[in-house]
């Protein structure tokens, strides 16, 4: 660590005005322990919505922000969670890189605002001795003042400040109001103000921990002394730890009760699936009736053309037929995102974490395989997070057998049309929806099954200690959910503007040729599309699938809910003479229970899925393992659905 | 790997695993193996901390401990790699040094 030169070098002579004069923005650094409020803290100060939840190691890249100030502008980065600079996971590695400077194309930044959190000072001040270390100007942000205040803590912030030698400022990161200091810090970064300094005293007992005594100290010791400083930094700023949260005790002893915990859970998760089946219906209804009266709007206006085929049969059909599942996706993610951010998904890793150890992975890893219901690639992203690099691969080969959202509209579709609307467990859980739990049991269980022979074989290696911080449960904020839903909502409807809309347009082209002799254009199954189809069906007929399935498991590829378009088009084209054709009646005629089982088992498994393939590449540092994934979860994908297809 | 000497005349110690729900203990000595410690001497579970084990999470899972007013999660086998004594006979051992 180097000793600290207190700097100023970054402010800006004021008659050449803003930092703009020297060419770039003083750039600001986000840093402290997982979950203390840095992200929430960037979100209030740049306005952009980068991902908030109750549980540690939600951020793990390192994402970039503007602060425009009257002063000028400032860059202010938000980073991973660290307990210190020597990093044993990927995402720590990213803190310590951007700190240090040694970031490719990045310059090291000219302050750290540290983050902490007011209620477990102690613990979290161990961080600010390496962070302050390293010399930089710093500002020190102790969030959740509201807790603290409300579990009755106390804490003199002044004391602390001085103890330190720099500004400390006690906020409540979700309330704008209290982060005037923080403004005031970004401010003097311009201005020269005298709230910019580095931490003097710091810098000088990390010095002589690293030579004073003349050889390392064993590491134990070096954080048994760094813990002592830390609480005798607490005590001299009259720091009072506030009791434990009463209604977080009460609540876990619901949720982590050995009879009542496995029973919520399960309550919870068929609370979702009922909810997206039954409970979406009036939404899904709506879209459908907005989708056919505009679809019916544009028949009417246009001339009988090309153009208007291709708008109506093609596109309407085949876009309208995947923007139905919007709503559904939607309540998934108001429920995923109600479940992080009030704290339940740091005990559902716990709860689970017995059947992690069993098959040879640690209790971190089922927080990415969590939020691979979601999506795969930002689940593949998290498991930087797991410290054990086997264990890391093992958790990302298997993330992508959880069910995504983009397999929801395959799974909505083929049960509406096949598995009749009845109760099953009183008006609370149908047929579908159970259904629908079992396609989703059966992903977890080829993602354990995997696991558990990944660690066995490739990857064996010996078990790391789990070490889960449970967060006090939290009011989940209406912002941080609405901008989840909002910012999904956006992916949707960009994938569905992107991929499905040139995926259909190309479909309605290769249906159009070749024209026949009297310029006509010739019946679907001998128009280029059908003849693609036809040559792919011997491949697919033991599955049950005939030329249109075929065509559709091909665009699928590019992402899973791809086919639902596909046939959208497909049967839109061949029934554009009838006036409202229907997806799931077309599906009834062509598939027989057989095939249609088969397709979902097909989708449970196989790898359709052209981001998770390059994040893969990307994370794993070559083309080895997600070539072996593909491989494997498509052998998979066509056994099982040979087998259901064969038994059904 | 015994990691921390502890030269004073040691009691029979307990590991964290054996101490029984709501008893506070303080932690003596940490056999955990390599840089693995790490992960726990960095969240503030360092000898001479204070750990009560406050729930048991179902069938036969990790044990959620109090630590420094925060709560903290851990399995079995590593809480059986950690020593304590109870806190009020480290106070004693502590005040006759
Ligand atoms: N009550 C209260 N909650 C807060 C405060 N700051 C953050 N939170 C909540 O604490 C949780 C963690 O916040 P994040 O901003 O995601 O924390 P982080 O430091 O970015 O966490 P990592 O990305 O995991 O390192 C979220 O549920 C926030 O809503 C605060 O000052 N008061
Ligand atoms: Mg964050």
């Amino acid at each position: 660590m180097n000793g600290g030169t207190p700097s100023a070098t970054l402010v800006v002579d004021p008659a050449e005005g803003n930092g703009a004069a020297q060419g770039r923005a003083p750039l600001v650094a986000l840093v402290g322990p997982p979950n203390s409020g840095k992200s929430t803290l960037f979100n209030h100060l740049t306005g952009l919505r980068q991902r908030v939840a109750n549980y540690p190691g939600v951020t793990v890249e390192r994402r970039s922000g503007q602060v425009s100030l009257p002063t000028g502008p400032v860059e202010v980065i938000d980073l991973p969670g660290v307990h210190g600079l020597s990093p044993r996971s990927l995402d720590q590695m990213v803190t310590r890189d951007v700190l240090l400077g040694e970031q490719e194309g990045a310059r090291q930044p000219d302050a750290v605002v540290l983050v902490l959190d007011a209620t477990q000072l102690n613990s979290h001040l161990m961080v600010a001795e390496p962070v302050l270390g390293l010399g930089l100007p710093a500002l020190v942000v102790l969030t959740m003042a509201d807790e603290l205040d409300r579990r009755e803590g106390a804490l003199r912030v002044s004391r602390l400040s001085g103890e330190l030698g720099v500004e400390v400022a006690l906020v409540n990161a979700r309330d704008r109001a209290t982060l005037e200091p923080v403004h005031r810090f970004l401010k003097a970064l311009h201005t020269g103000g005298e709230e910019v300094r580095a931490c003097p005293i710091v810098v000088a007992a990390d010095h002589v921990e690293g030579h004073g005594a003349g050889r390392p100290l064993p590491m134990i010791d070096l954080f048994a002394a760094r813990r002592e400083r830390a609480r005798a930094l607490g005590r001299s700023a009259g720091f009072q730890a506030p009791r434990l949260s009463r209604s977080t005790q009460r609540l876990d002893a619901l949720v982590l009760h050995r009879l009542w915990g496995p029973l919520i859970f399960a309550g919870v998760v068929a609370l979702v699936f009922q909810a997206i089946f039954a409970w979406a219906v009036p939404l899904m209804d709506g879209t459908e009736a907005a989708i056919a009266a505009s679809g019916d709007l544009v028949r009417t206006v246009l001339p009988e053309s090309w153009f208007r085929s291709l708008l109506i049969d093609g596109v309407w059909a085949g876009v309208g037929s995947v923007v139905v599942f919007l709503p559904q996706i939607l309540i998934l993610f108001l429920f995923i995102a109600v479940l992080e951010d009030s704290g339940y998904m740091a005990r559902a890793a716990v709860i689970a974490d017995r059947l992690m150890h069993r098959v040879g992975l640690q209790g971190k890893s089922f927080l990415p395989l969590l939020s691979a219901y979601a999506c795969a690639v930002p689940a593949i992203m998290s498991a930087r997070t797991v410290e054990d690099e086997r264990d890391r691969i093992a958790t990302i080969f298997v993330a992508p057998f959880m069910t995504c959202s983009a397999r929801l509209p395959v799974y909505a579709l083929l049960i509406a049309a096949f598995i009749p609307a009845q109760p099953m467990l009183g008006p609370f859980f149908g047929q579908r929806a159970a259904v629908l739990v079992g396609l989703y049991a059966l992903g977890l269980v080829a993602a354990i099954g995997t696991a558990a022979i990944l660690k066995g074989t490739l990857l064996k290696g010996r078990p790391v200690p789990f070490v889960m911080e449970l967060p006090p449960y939290r009011l989940p904020s209406v912002r941080s959910v609405g901008a989840r839903l909002l910012d999904r909502a956006k992916v949707f409807v960009r994938r569905v503007g992107k991929v499905i809309l040139t995926v259909t347009v190309v479909l309605w082209v290769l249906t159009q040729l070749p024209v026949t002799p009297d310029g006509e254009t010739p019946p679907i199954s001998d128009s280029a599309l059908g003849r693609v189809g036809h040559v792919i069906e011997p491949v697919i007929e033991p599955l049950g699938f005939d030329w249109r399935i075929g065509i559709g498991l091909v665009t699928s590829l590019a992402a899973r809910e791809v086919i639902v378009g596909t046939l959208g088009t497909i049967y839109g084209i061949e029934n554009q003479d009838s006036q409202d054709f229907e997806l799931q009646a077309a599906l009834q005629r062509d598939l027989d229970l057989g095939a249609a089982v088969a397709l979902l088992i097909f989708f449970v498994f196989a790898l359709q899925c052209m981001s998770t393939v390059a994040v893969m590449r990307r994370e794993t540092g070559g083309w080895r393992w997600p070539i072996l994934q593909f491989t494997y979860m498509l052998l998979l994908a066509y056994v099982g659905a040979w087998a259901a297809n064969a038994i059904l | 790997m015994r990691r921390t000497d502890n030269s004073a005349p040691t009691p029979p110690d307990r590991t964290l695993a054996d101490v029984p729900l709501e008893e506070e203990v303080v932690l003596v000595r940490m056999d955990v193996a390599g840089d693995d410690v790490e992960s726990l001497l960095e969240r503030g579970i360092v000898p001479g901390c204070k750990l009560c084990p406050i729930r048991h999470a179902p069938a036969g899972g990790p044990t959620v401990y109090r630590v420094d007013g925060a709560l903290v999660a851990l399995r079995k086998e590593t809480a059986a790699c950690l020593c304590v004594r109870s806190a009020l006979e480290a106070a004693g051992v502590l005040a006759s040094n």
